[in-house]
């Protein structure tokens, strides 16, 4: 690796939308600086997983460093920090942002700005990057530079007079980004002299080295065989290897302040060397470390059970691992009457779970129910505790409960003019405050509400999308709780409470909650050889009921020579899909019924 | 596993005059004008059909049975019906006491022609009514009216055949439980030997599935379908019918042969268009389309001199198989006979598997006192569904034994 000083270093990272093309664009500026040769160029280097790559997403951030000659004729190492898109990993985002002295600004020529971008484009001058804007598919027939120009302009407050035009699908633009980055963005601050501070922005967990860390050096040296200290965890390690991200992992001796790399030093799980903790040497420590550390909270839970109570063992060991690579993933064992026993598991959000839950059914081949997510309620109760409840069922008694108070966001959504009047019913039916509406630009509109973090756990992102024709973007962040009139809906299949169909509602809506998810069960639930009462109550009170009726008959009346064949095909298709039932009492419920109280249409 | 030599054969005849509301079979339809413009798409099928006999190997059982379905095989002249058994007699040979049958639908046939089908050998014929009521008749897209009925059962005694099957449907749109009460109490009084009575089911691609959804109006509820079906078993047998299979009801000596090869899981030969084989555990199904039919035997002519080779079938997917449709027949399963074929094993979890439903009255065992079976807990005799209860909800079991057998 080539050795610069600290005034030739830039590191960068990349904000911009889902589908604006911030992948395409890091493809093309390894490609350009010769990092990654044309023939081992798999499209969208950086997404790793194939999950990110099948959604188009980055989930997990990645780096890459970049050996560029500017037209200066001088040598510089260029740093990009990729950070995750999505709204679920905001600290990881501010984190990686935090690492970096600049940004690339990423906006589709053809779309304007979005909510998801804005936060970030914030995040990023709240650590005072210096912003280079760069409009994207400009080689789109419908882009207008202008436009989107004057909206981020407007928006942002960002001088867009010398933004890059490029289009990184064809590769214009490329050449400028380069150089923009070398003439804009500053160079770290030379602390080489200074004692060590490392800024964690990333982990994963490799069964054969332990933990490698992705970190960037804000102050002094490190070097092989280093012990260090993490001054969050507390724990120390004695660094094995040392390397660069060239952007796959090439060992190094040492590396010094400003520089970006990654160490293995035999760590057992990420949970021991998170997100925003701070390395420093064990015999020569900083005196304090770097700012903005926090822990990440899971705010979305959920039940997860197997379908079949045998494959517990093995749901168990699967979290077990995934936890060694995902320090926000929280787990504790659960057992419910109806469900058996599986696990109460939290996540930052919902795409975190949906994640989480994708790679336990595709890498570990289980088949789960997975209950509708909850949000954490704090309830006072009337000797004045307080306690986080995360879990409907576990709610205490109205008796013994003083006062329910529930999680609030603020919601940011950005939207064209047209769709103003049906996202706004949709946030009044969701129990929305209105705050504010500001046009941006002719024909964009931002909307600001304020909003139970319950409401918008459900389907309200998908929602949004549909009345919206997939325009609307959003984005939210946790305010505070608020006391509400909260009650427990508890569901009852054949007479039985089926704790994980228990929902935590407003009191003004919970009787049409209780009637649409009784409907709606009634719907999923096949018929079985008996009657099936379906009840939705509060407390001994029941509110709406349904039932399904008993089957009168089942049989094949015609069954010859020529027939076999797909009448077997027939009972093969029903029998795989009682096989994928859950057995409450006698009742077999499928894995859908689980997830009605998301499917019920509330408006 | 024994390799069953098949000697049995179903040829199937496509063509009908138009087709059923609730039919998915494989049907060609030729329009009303019998012998006329049509007779040449008869007559090359006929011929088709007799390459594809000729071209099937002789595993060497003479035929006992042979069954003749369709379609409409009463639409073939006598001359095509008696070159199709020449051709299977000269192929594989045809027992003399062999069970000919052959389905003939109301208002499709005159003397001379079920004279003539009897002397080229039909013994057995199975006269397509559905339902003693013009309007459910109409209803449901048949050509022929109450009267044909009573026509045809007319010609069938004067051509002497006394051995004559009726086929009625339950469950058809707007029927009412009066109306199929007084079905069943005129078919008692034409005094057939045999009576098929099926429920109708609703199929995806037919007119019916387009418009009607189970179980809703004008669809008789599942309730008075369940009704009508037990309705048929009472009055049935009690008229001396017994209750053989699933819809099947015949005076005693007169079960369909053919119909029980299929019962007891043996192999069968199968000819035409859409029809299946069915041999050493290979399920055969021809091509559903006439065209596709044509080039499939065609193909079967290029290849000829190639002896087709039986796979060993999957021993799992013929437990099923037996299963499937033994538990069709009121006498059910062997319990000694399933061990032998099946191991030991394999019973004695299916024995656990169906102890839930006898205890809810839909399985039974014929002889639960004798003595237990060497070596195990199970009874000799056999395992079978009750009558009316366990056939109603026979797929209810079956889905059970599928989930647990199959892999």
């Amino acid at each position: 690796m080539t050795d610069v000083p600290v005034s030739r270093i830039r590191n960068f990272s990349i904000i911009a939308h889902i589908d604006h093309g911030k992948s395409t664009l890091a493809d093309r500026l390894l490609q350009a600086t010769g990092t990654v040769d044309a023939r081992e160029m798999k499209e969208q280097f950086l997404d790793n997983m194939d999950l990110e790559r099948e959604r188009g997403i980055t989930i997990k951030l990645q780096a890459a460093r970049m050996d560029y000659t500017a037209k200066d004729g001088q040598n510089y190492v260029l740093n990009l920090i990729d950070t995750p898109g999505h709204v679920d990993f905001s600290y990881e985002v501010s984190r990686s942002l935090a690492a970096c002295e600049g940004a690339l600004l990423v906006v589709d020529a053809s779309q304007g700005v979005e909510a998801q971008t804005l936060a970030n484009v914030y995040l990023a001058l709240e650590n005072n990057l210096e912003i280079i804007p760069v409009l994207n598919k400009i080689d789109l027939p419908g882009a207008e530079p202008d436009r989107v120009k004057q909206e981020i302009e407007e928006i942002v407050g960002l001088d867009c007079s010398n933004a890059i035009l490029a289009s990184a699908k064809e590769g214009r633009g490329v050449p400028e980004i380069l150089e923009e980055i070398v003439r804009l963005v500053p160079p770290p601050a030379n602390t080489v002299d200074q004692p060590l501070r490392a800024l964690i922005f990333d982990s994963y967990y490799d069964p054969y080295r332990g933990v490698i860390v992705y970190f960037r050096l804000m102050d002094g040296r490190l070097k092989q065989g280093d012990k260090v200290r993490l001054m969050a965890s507390g724990k120390e390690f004695v660094i094995d290897e040392l390397g660069v991200l060239s952007p796959t992992q090439v060992k190094v001796d040492d590396l010094h302040a400003g520089e970006v790399g990654y160490l293995a030093a035999s760590i057992k799980a990420v949970e021991d060397a998170r997100v925003g903790d701070t390395i420093t040497l064990a015999n020569k420590p900083a005196t304090e470390a770097l700012p903005g550390y926090i822990e990440a909270k899971p705010m979305v839970f959920c039940g997860m059970f197997p379908i079949d109570a045998d494959q517990f063992p093995e749901l168990r060991e699967a979290l077990e691992r995934l936890k060694l690579n995902d320090a926000a993933l929280h787990y504790e064992p659960e057992t419910s009457s109806a469900m058996g026993f599986g696990f109460r598991c939290g996540f930052l959000g919902l795409l975190h779970m949906e994640i989480v839950q994708e790679r336990l059914e595709r890498e570990y081949n289980l088949d789960l129910i997975i209950t509708a997510p909850s949000v954490v309620y704090q309830v006072t109760t009337l000797k004045g505790d307080v306690i986080y409840i995360d879990n409907p069922s576990k709610l205490p008694d109205p008796q013994q409960r003083e006062k329910i108070e529930e999680p609030y966001v603020q919601l940011d959504i950005i939207t064209p003019e047209t769709y103003v009047g049906t996202l706004m019913e949709l946030c009044q039916t969701r129990r929305g405050i209105f705050k504010d509406m500001k046009y941006l630009t002719p024909g964009r509109t931002t909307l600001i509400y304020e909003m139970p973090l319950a409401e918008v756990v459900t389907d309200f992102f998908d929602l949004m999308k549909s009345r919206s024709r997939g325009y609307a973007s959003m984005e939210y962040q946790l305010i505070g709780y608020r006391e509400n009139f909260l009650v427990k809906l508890d569901i009852m299949i054949n007479g039985d409470p089926v704790d994980p169909l228990a929902t935590i509602v407003h009191r003004d809506k919970a009787y049409a909650v209780g009637r649409a998810l009784t409907e709606k069960l009634k719907e999923l639930i096949p018929r079985h050889q008996f009657k099936i009462p379906i009840q939705a109550a509060i407390g001994s009170k029941v509110i709406a009921s349904e039932h399904i009726s008993a089957i009168r008959k089942d049989v094949l009346a015609k069954c010859y020579g020529g027939d076999i064949s797909r009448k077997k095909k027939l009972l093969q298709k029903q029998a795989k899909g009682k096989k994928r039932m859950k057995s409450i009492g006698t009742v077999d419920v499928p894995q859908e019924a689980f997830m009605a109280v998301l499917r019920i249409t509330q408006d | 596993m024994e390799f069953n030599v098949p000697s049995s054969a179903y040829v199937h005849i496509p063509f009908c005059r138009r087709r059923c509301f609730y039919c998915d079979f494989p049907v060609s339809v030729v329009g009303d004008q019998r012998n006329g413009n049509n007779s040449g798409t008869i007559v090359h099928y006929v011929e088709i059909l007799c390459n594809e006999i000729r071209l099937t190997e002789n595993l060497g059982q003479p035929l006992k049975t042979i069954f003749l379905g369709g379609g409409t095989p009463s639409l073939l002249s006598v001359g095509q019906l008696s070159q199709i058994l020449d051709t299977l007699n000269r192929q594989f040979g045809i027992l003399s006491d062999a069970e000919i049958s052959m389905e003939i639908d109301p208002g499709t046939f005159d003397l001379a022609q079920i004279q003539g089908y009897r002397s080229s050998g039909v013994n057995r014929v199975s006269l397509g009514v559905q339902a003693f009521q013009s309007e459910l008749l109409t209803a449901c897209g048949r050509t022929h009216r109450v009267e044909d009925v009573y026509h045809s059962i007319d010609l069938i005694h004067q051509a002497d055949v006394s051995n004559f099957s009726l086929d009625l449907i339950s469950g058809l749109p707007k029927q009412t439980i009066a109306q199929w009460q007084d079905s069943l109490d005129k078919a008692i009084s034409l005094s057939p030997n045999h009576i098929s009575v099926y429920d109708l089911t609703i199929e995806p691609m037919t007119p019916f599935g387009k418009q009607y959804q189970p179980g809703a109006t004008p669809l008789p509820t599942d309730e008075a379908t369940a009704d009508m079906y037990r309705r048929a078993q009472s009055i049935l047998t009690s008229a001396g019918y017994e209750h053989y299979e699933i819809s099947n009801y015949a005076r005693s000596g007169f079960q369909c042969h053919h119909n029980r090869v299929y019962w007891k899981n043996r192999s069968f030969y199968g000819f035409g268009m859409g029809a299946t084989s069915y041999i050493g555990g290979d399920r055969v199904a021809r091509p559903r389309k006439t065209r596709e039919y044509y080039e499939w035997v065609e193909e079967k002519i290029t290849n000829e001199g190639k002896r087709i080779s039986y796979q060993n079938p999957d021993p799992s997917d013929v437990f099923l198989d037996t299963l499937m449709v033994g538990l069709r027949l009121a006498e059910g399963l062997s319990l000694s006979q399933l061990v032998q074929q099946f191991g030991q094993e394999r019973i004695a979890e299916l024995w656990t598997c169906l102890q839930p439903y006898q205890k809810v009255g839909w399985v039974e065992f014929s002889s639960a006192d004798y003595p237990t079976l060497a070596g195990s807990n199970l009874p000799e005799g056999h395992i079978r569904l009750t009558d009316p209860e366990g056939f109603l909800f026979s797929n209810v079991i079956l889905v059970k034994l599928f989930e647990t057998f199959d892999q």
